[in-house]
């Protein structure tokens, strides 16, 4: 089949109803009142509470003045209370109140391993797209020079800039300071980070806000993502421990390595053996060894010799993130690699009904969408349960 | 839809001379359309000439022989519909230049294209500003010569080919009803000069290129000039006004030296073609071999023309 | 976004790295399986969602949608207008006769409409509208939509669109096509805005006229009687062959080639690897049953202006740690250029006749692409 034209699913709206106004408020007693449009007078936050409260721009959160207003939010001059101005959830941290919202561009902080792609080249230094709202800047000194990290940049770096990055190349990198305006200034310091080859790039929405991070997703708003189809937009990769990891695929493609970057910029590629396995056990080399494996592979701009078998796997990998991302599932290791295993179990009940059931039916087999992309949701939601 | 943003056109739609009935209904000598004398595999001469424009890195300027016919027309008038016209046009190609100073890194020469008739090519007035038809033969011409310039020999720099038109193949014989066939069929042929007149400029700009790009046509014709049967014959290098009928046609941009073709733009119904026994091609391929053969016969005029201008710098020095 | 414009061609050049360019390129070539970044088979397209008559206020109109979210409306609008005729026409008819002498010269029958009848215009966030993209992609269009004459069975489609639209001599319709794409194309977005188009025009109706000849056109006001533009089964027609009861409007399908593959729909990753991109216009022949080849037009490759990749033998960061025995250059046989494997080279030249021919049959061969899609388009059910 070429083509596969549907007619538009409307999607089932459950109607809301007016209680849930009611189930917003965290205690039965009424004492934390998070709906402060309906009864301001009776707005009161309690000082006991994570509140799972959804706040629209425009509504007053509370009026106590007892709150700080943090991120999210604004105070009018003349009141104490304290307005959300982004759609979001509420979260306290102390006294210091602030919405955070559940999908939003990705705001760099320092430490953030990110993936990003040079869109500027200028005298002594980078501009990368890392998908925030500002180009973040990676500056020639904050690069692995070839000949040994120690060397001392000279004018001739200067002159030869494009034959590190130029535009359109891909980096994986690390946050190294937030200026003022919220940009990120990058560095790329350590045999993890540098240019990047043998492998398929993927872009998918990062990390919103500052707090979308895996333990308030583990509430209210993570256990409804993991429904297929609803819940869209909250899907996307989120900070976790482990941003980057090798995955050993089945049918003979080998090692592949993930790098989830905290942007939501994914890059998936062939295993590099050799230098990047070195890396992670970097305290057994010796800074001669590290010389040579930064001069041998950092720079280049050539793919090794990569077998169709760990091509298909690299593709399917990208595609199962895919899946996790339409169908809203947050996008780490633990999601990743289970969706991973699905797809490869879908494949075989296909396999099983079909039966060699016409020879060029064989062909798109690779191509997780519709029923398939339902079907491995689920099962990533079975095992998360 | 497109409107002018500098200046204030006066109303749109033009006005046409007054024919008067009894100037083409009388003499029945008027009316009578041109035929096509040359074989169909036979092309019409063309006039190449490169450097004629000093201010310009390369320039080129190109002619199509008329049709003996228009040219007996001319010599004796006996209607105001022409019988058909011929091409000419002019090609100048600026750089390569430095790109703008806000204009984006690019590894590669940047290629722009513009495609201008001027107001008196064709037989309807066209505006100053580029309508959609010259728009469009901008991107084909871009597509053709795209593909014989070595880009990445040029970073960081643009190339500015600017052809104008200055007499245009007609889409049909005036004396015909309009609706005998209103595809713009004549555009096709433009394009081919096009193509070939800025591959002269480009050569004589000193860019490098894979090989001089030359642009060809043919046709599928069904009509009396093509024999009694009814069955649509292959024509090359077709002139618009001398056909009752154009079923198809294709236009290509050509590298002999690579066999590769740059440009290729086919429309029509070409699946009834008519070919000789034995021919196992279907309509379309048949069409664009014969596209492609009439490029070759332009490519041997393009290349000495080139050389002719070579030669006769170095006979200066 | 000023790089886009200044690249005028009627693509887009992706910003790629070198080395996903390379990647993409030999995972798309490699012979007999080409392995394509989203798993898809060569011959198979994205999944779309469909609908038509979504818009009241028009004579007929559609929306299709991808799952990445890029949606395109078409809505058909028809006016009345008044035929200019000029002197010359008037000659021409009285001098060859209105009626009967089509029969052996189609395309010179004088039913035929005019071309300039169709107006088309194609917004794309982003551009201009007079920018080459948009001007490009409605030519291309138009050209088949207008170009697509009909058999002489279907006696109501004599001359195609164009013929339909004559209402009498001194009256036709204009047929207003806008097509609005809601977000930034992801991928060259011209299958997305044909197939809409297609389905807009077949749920296009006109309404009934009632006046009769050469009187001024007045119609009826019932909707419910109104016509459909593409007319549906007549029965003239309706014999020939069960499976194409009537003619429909044309569809045009983006090939790309990649060393010796064939693959269609190309997302926007696929598309900045192609040796070479064509557009291929296709209706069924409502006669013969089988396809029809309307138009072919090649489409700049945007692989021509990417940044090349820099093998590790000439690297000047490599400091020669590599051995040269490597970088052996080999012979693509696709663009029969040395190339050293895993290194991108910027695409030049232009596609052979051998290839051309490949791909125009791929789609109109039985059972072939062209079907399938056509197949699909007319599983939809449109009201």
């Amino acid at each position: 089949m070429g083509i596969t034209i549907l007619p538009p699913v409307v999607e089932d709206l459950v109607p809301r109803h007016d209680e849930s106004d009611d189930s917003m408020s965290v205690g039965s007693d009424s004492d934390v009142e998070m709906s402060g449009i309906r009864a301001p007078k009776r707005a009161r936050l309690g000082n006991l509470t994570v509140s799972t409260g959804v706040v629209t721009p425009g509504e007053v959160v509370t009026d106590d003045p007892q709150w700080m207003r943090g991120h999210g939010t604004y105070m009018t001059p003349l009141s104490t209370s304290i307005i959300a101005t982004v759609a979001g959830t509420v979260h306290k941290t102390n006294k210091l109140l602030s919405v955070h919202p559940l999908r939003a561009r990705y705001t760099p902080e320092i430490g953030d391993l990110v993936v990003g792609r040079i869109v500027e080249v200028q005298s002594k230094r980078w501009k990368v797209d890392v998908a925030a709202p500002l180009l973040a800047q990676l500056p020639l000194s904050a690069i692995n020079l070839p000949g040994g990290i120690l060397r001392r940049r000279t004018s001739a770096d200067e002159l030869q800039i494009r034959t590190f990055f130029s535009e359109g190349d891909l980096l994986v990198a690390e946050v190294q300071s937030v200026h003022q305006d919220g940009s990120a200034s990058l560095h790329t310091r350590s045999l993890k980070y540098g240019k990047l080859r043998n492998g398929v790039f993927l872009a998918v929405t990062g990390t919103g806000g500052s707090g979308a991070s895996s333990s308030s997703t583990k509430g209210g708003v993570g256990a409804g993502s993991l429904r297929p189809g609803a819940g869209a937009g909250v899907g996307g990769v989120v900070r976790s421990r482990r941003q980057v990891w090798t995955v050993s695929t089945h049918n003979g493609g080998g090692e592949v390595d993930v790098i989830l970057g905290v942007n939501g910029y994914i890059w998936i590629s062939k295993h590099a053996d050799g230098a990047a396995a070195a890396s992670s056990t970097t305290q057994n080399v010796s800074i001669t060894r590290m010389e040579e494996m930064v001069s041998s592979s950092i720079y280049s701009s050539q793919n090794d010799n990569i077998t169709p078998q760990t091509r298909r796997e690299i593709a399917r990998l990208a595609q199962c993130i895919q899946v996790l991302v339409q169908g809203g599932v947050r996008v780490d290791e633990e999601t990743v690699m289970r969706a991973y295993e699905a797809s490869l179990l879908v494949d075989l009940e296909v396999g099983d009904d079909e039966d060699e059931y016409e020879e060029t039916r064989h062909e798109g087999r690779e191509y997780l969408e519709g029923a398939k992309s339902r079907r491995i949701l689920e099962l990533v939601v079975q095992q998360a349960k | 839809m497109m409107a002018d943003r500098r200046r204030i056109n006066g109303p749109p739609g033009g006005t046409r001379p007054a024919v008067f009935a009894s100037n083409s209904q009388s003499g029945t000598g008027a009316t009578t359309r041109a035929q096509r004398q040359r074989q169909p595999s036979e092309l019409r001469k063309i006039f190449l000439k490169t450097g004629l424009i000093p201010t310009a890195s390369g320039s080129s300027y190109l002619e199509f022989e008329p049709s003996a016919s228009l040219a007996a027309a001319r010599a004796n008038p006996k209607s105001l519909i022409p019988p058909s016209s011929a091409l000419k046009l002019a090609c100048t190609v600026h750089g390569p230049k430095p790109l703008p100073r806000s204009a984006a890194f690019s590894p590669n020469l940047v290629l722009t294209t513009h495609v201008k008739y001027a107001p008196f090519a064709a037989r309807r007035r066209k505006g100053h500003i580029r309508d959609s038809s010259e728009r469009d033969l901008g991107v084909h011409l871009e597509t053709a010569l795209r593909g014989a310039i070595i880009a990445e020999r040029w970073p960081k720099s643009g190339l500015d080919i600017t052809i104008t038109i200055l007499e245009a193949e007609d889409d049909r014989w005036w004396g015909d009803a309009p609706d005998s066939h209103d595809a713009s069929w004549g555009m096709m042929n433009v394009l081919a000069g096009c193509i070939t007149a800025a591959s002269a400029a480009i050569a004589d700009a000193h860019i490098d290129c894979l090989d001089l790009v030359a642009g060809g046509v043919a046709a599928l014709v069904s009509d009396e000039s093509a024999g009694s049967s009814a069955a649509p014959k292959l024509m090359l290098d077709t002139d618009p006004a001398e056909h009752r009928s154009i079923l198809s046609a294709c236009v290509v941009g050509y590298m002999p030296a690579r066999d590769e073709i740059t440009e290729l733009w086919l429309k029509g119904d070409s699946s009834k073609a008519s070919l000789e026994d034995g021919d196992k091609r279907t309509g379309h391929e048949a069409l664009i071999d014969g596209a492609v053969d009439a490029a070759r016969g332009a490519h041997t005029v393009l290349a000495e023309a080139v050389r002719e201008s070579l030669l006769s710098a170095v006979g200066q020095l | 976004m000023s790089n886009q414009r200044q690249a005028s061609s009627a693509s887009q050049v992706p910003h790629l790295s070198p080395a996903e360019l390379s990647y993409l390129y030999t995972s798309l070539s490699l012979p007999k399986s080409s392995i394509r970044p989203d798993g898809r088979s060569p011959t198979q397209f994205r999944p779309l969602t469909a609908e038509t008559n979504i818009l009241p206020g028009t004579n007929g109109s559609a929306r299709v949608g991808f799952a990445d979210g890029t949606q395109a409306i078409v809505g058909v609008k028809a006016e009345v207008e008044k035929t200019v005729l000029s002197n010359e026409t008037v000659d021409a008819r009285s001098e060859f006769g209105i009626s009967e002498d089509r029969g052996e010269q189609e395309g010179s029958a004088a039913v035929g409409g005019h071309g300039s009848w169709v107006q088309m215009s194609i917004e794309i966030p982003g551009f201009r509208d007079d920018d080459a993209l948009p001007v490009f992609l409605s030519e291309m269009m138009r050209e088949s939509l207008v170009g697509a004459v009909g058999s002489a069975e279907a006696s109501d489609m004599t001359g195609g669109l164009k013929g339909r639209l004559v209402i009498n001599k001194r009256w036709h319709w204009r047929l207003y096509i806008d097509v609005l794409l809601l977000s930034q194309p992801l991928s060259y977005p011209l299958p997305l805005l044909s197939l809409t188009t297609h389905l807009a025009l077949l749920s296009t109706k006109l309404p009934k006229l009632k006046s009769q000849g050469e009187e001024d056109p007045f119609f009826d006001d019932d909707w419910a009687v109104a016509e459909y533009l593409y007319p549906r089964v007549s029965l003239s027609s309706a014999k020939h062959s069960a499976r194409s009861p009537f003619v429909r409007p044309p569809v045009t399908l983006l090939v790309i080639s990649v060393g010796e593959n064939i693959i269609f729909d190309p997302n926007r990753e696929e598309i900045a690897v192609a040796d070479a991109v064509l557009a291929i216009s296709i209706t069924r022949d409502s006669e013969a049953g089988n396809l029809k080849l309307l138009s072919i037009r090649t489409v700049d490759p945007p692989s021509r202006l990417t940044q090349p990749g820099i093998p590790n033998s000439e690297n000047v960061n490599m400091l020669g740690a590599v051995a040269s025995t490597e970088d052996v250059a080999v012979l693509n046989p696709a663009t029969g250029e040395e190339e050293v494997p895993g290194v991108w080279r910027p695409r030049r030249g232009g596609v052979k006749r051998s290839v051309i021919a490949e791909m125009v049959k791929t789609v109109l061969k039985k059972g072939g692409v062209g079907e399938e899609v056509l197949e699909g388009l007319e599983g939809v059910e449109v009201s």
